[in-house]
């Protein structure tokens, strides 16, 4: 089957390449997925870049691409819940990274069927972003009322956020640049901050939960702008100490800078690691099959135009996600 | 079993032969709500009557996106009637949407009764007739009215329905989107 793979770690071009590979077989638990639309990540970007070596080592050449929607065509033995011929979608788990192919080999601890009311290419835009949105603000207890700051709402994460949250009842500040103000108002955001005009840290003064989709000196800076006892939930920043204790870093301890802000505030911090989960993708099914929240895409690209798909996505301008469509 | 018995009795003459036929091919079964009937692309052998609950038929496009073809609420058959008389795969999802009660008949014996029960057909034809008149109203609703027409039209036609459905459900069996329903349904509020 066809594949697009990373070769190597440097710029998009040099790193990627088309290669016929081997069809995946399943495990006992696993489904085969018939891949009908994936969807790349800024995570990919910095795979592709080397940056990610450390912790995600790979083995060249390596299929990418995390978020898949398709068809069951296959499963192992032990599979209950998914029968051949279910639409589906999910993030892949690490091991089985590689989603930008024709057929994909999916734990089904990740797999979710997809939302009724999607096309394939909608559901693909879903997983890694809406996960990541929905892990983190369910962790923290986000509830109505809560005056919540979502930093990039016109990013896959915060566009996502922005209508979960909303979902919810919150009151949402964003921040945007100035193209982008009028379709992320369109998304529910109450106020909507355009960066490039406007200093967030003078119009928000009072959140509760300040969501750190940016990381460096916005992880500390949130602690400007939430009252006293808020929260900062970040998957970007510095990991937090309970975090790092279960990943097994016993030594670990908070930057001093941010740990100073976050006692003078007496604020919680927690870094979300975003983990695969097929239930968590089942109660977004939910929230899209009930109209609550939208997909959003950016732009959808044929398989066979990957690597300019890849290049769009390391501009940083795309609004939403970026698709690609495998058949 | 024995409510639709009364039904089929009260517009033919059925023998107590025939009677034990249909009891003989049939089934009464209770479905959990999420229960898939008909599964597209499997093989269909059965013709369900719902006795109580509702469920739903859907075919999904080739996008991914499903689109609902009917619901079957009390009294109402349903099934893939196009992979029985074509002898295919089903190209559509019969689902449970609430748990319901149904009896389950086997397709083939079911029309092997006109052959040993020649009295039976005239009940048959008859539900034959509804359906296809049930079908060429739903084209020509679907042609010259508009989404709010639809909808009063569907909710006529399936009280009670929206505490079994999802939004897109409906909109989908209307050919609409979702915002659209909404939409029809803050207008109608207005009125």
């Amino acid at each position: 089957m066809k594949a697009l793979q990373i070769v190597a770690y440097g710029e998009i071009k040099d790193s990627l390449a088309f290669n016929e590979v081997n069809k995946p077989t399943v495990q006992t638990t696993d489904v085969l997925i018939e891949v009908k639309a994936a969807a790349i990540n800024p995570i990919d970007k910095s795979i592709i870049l080397g940056k990610l070596q450390g912790l995600i080592p790979l083995p060249f050449p390596s299929t990418i691409g995390y978020d898949v929607s398709g068809i069951v065509v296959d499963k192992g033995t032990e599979v209950l819940d998914f029968e051949i011929g279910d639409l589906v979608y999910a993030r892949v788990p690490q091991e089985q990274m590689g989603t930008l192919a024709e057929y994909v080999a999916v734990n089904t601890i990740a797999v979710s069927k997809k939302p009724g009311n999607t096309s394939f290419e909608e559901a693909a835009s879903i997983p890694l972003a809406g996960l990541t949105a929905l892990q983190s603000l369910e962790y923290i207890g986000l509830k109505k009322d809560d005056k919540i700051l979502i930093h990039a709402g016109s990013g896959g994460v915060g566009s996502f956020a922005i209508q979960y949250a909303k979902s919810k009842g919150a009151y949402v500040y964003t921040t945007t640049s100035t193209s982008n103000v009028t379709w992320v108002k369109k998304l529910g955001a109450d106020r909507v901050i355009d960066y490039k005009t406007e200093d967030y840290k003078t119009i928000v003064t009072d959140a509760d939960i300040v969501f750190d989709t940016l990381g460096k000196h916005y992880t500390r800076e949130a602690f400007q702008v939430i009252k006293k006892g808020g929260t900062v939930v970040s998957v970007v920043g510095p990991m937090d100490e309970q975090s790092a204790k279960d990943f097994g870093m016993t030594d670990y301890t908070l930057p001093v800078e941010l740990s100073k802000v976050i006692q003078e505030r007496e604020a919680r911090y927690k870094f979300i690691f975003m983990h695969p989960n097929g239930s968590h993708l089942g109660k977004i099914k939910t929230l899209i099959e009930d109209g609550k929240i939208q997909p959003i895409i950016d732009i959808v690209y044929p398989f066979n135009k990957s690597i300019e798909a890849f290049t769009h996505l390391a501009s940083g301008r795309a609004k939403g996600k970026i698709v690609i469509k495998i058949e | 079993m024995e409510e639709l018995i009364q039904k089929i009795k009260s517009s033919i003459q059925l023998s107590s032969e025939a009677e034990d036929y249909l009891k003989s091919i049939s089934k009464k079964k209770m479905i959990a709500k999420g229960s898939i009937l008909i599964r597209e692309g499997h093989n269909v052998n059965n013709i369900y009557y719902v006795t109580d609950g509702c469920l739903r038929s859907y075919c999904t496009d080739k996008k991914g996106k499903e689109h609902t073809l009917q619901f079957g609420i009390k009294n109402w058959w349903i099934s893939d009637y196009i992979a029985i008389h074509t002898n295919e795969s089903a190209t559509l999802t019969v689902e449970c949407l609430t748990e319901s009660t149904i009896i389950e008949f086997n397709a083939k014996k079911l029309n092997g009764i006109l052959v040993r029960f020649p009295e039976y057909e005239p009940f048959q034809r008859n539900l034959l007739e509804r359906h296809v008149v049930s079908l060429h109203k739903r084209i020509l609703n679907q042609l010259q009215l508009t989404a709010t027409e639809r909808y009063d039209l569907f909710l006529r036609q399936y009280p009670d329905i929206e505490q079994y459905t999802r939004n897109y459900h409906i909109a989908s069996y209307l050919g609409i989107t979702q915002e659209s329903l909404s939409r029809v349904r803050v207008d109608k509020a207005k009125q």
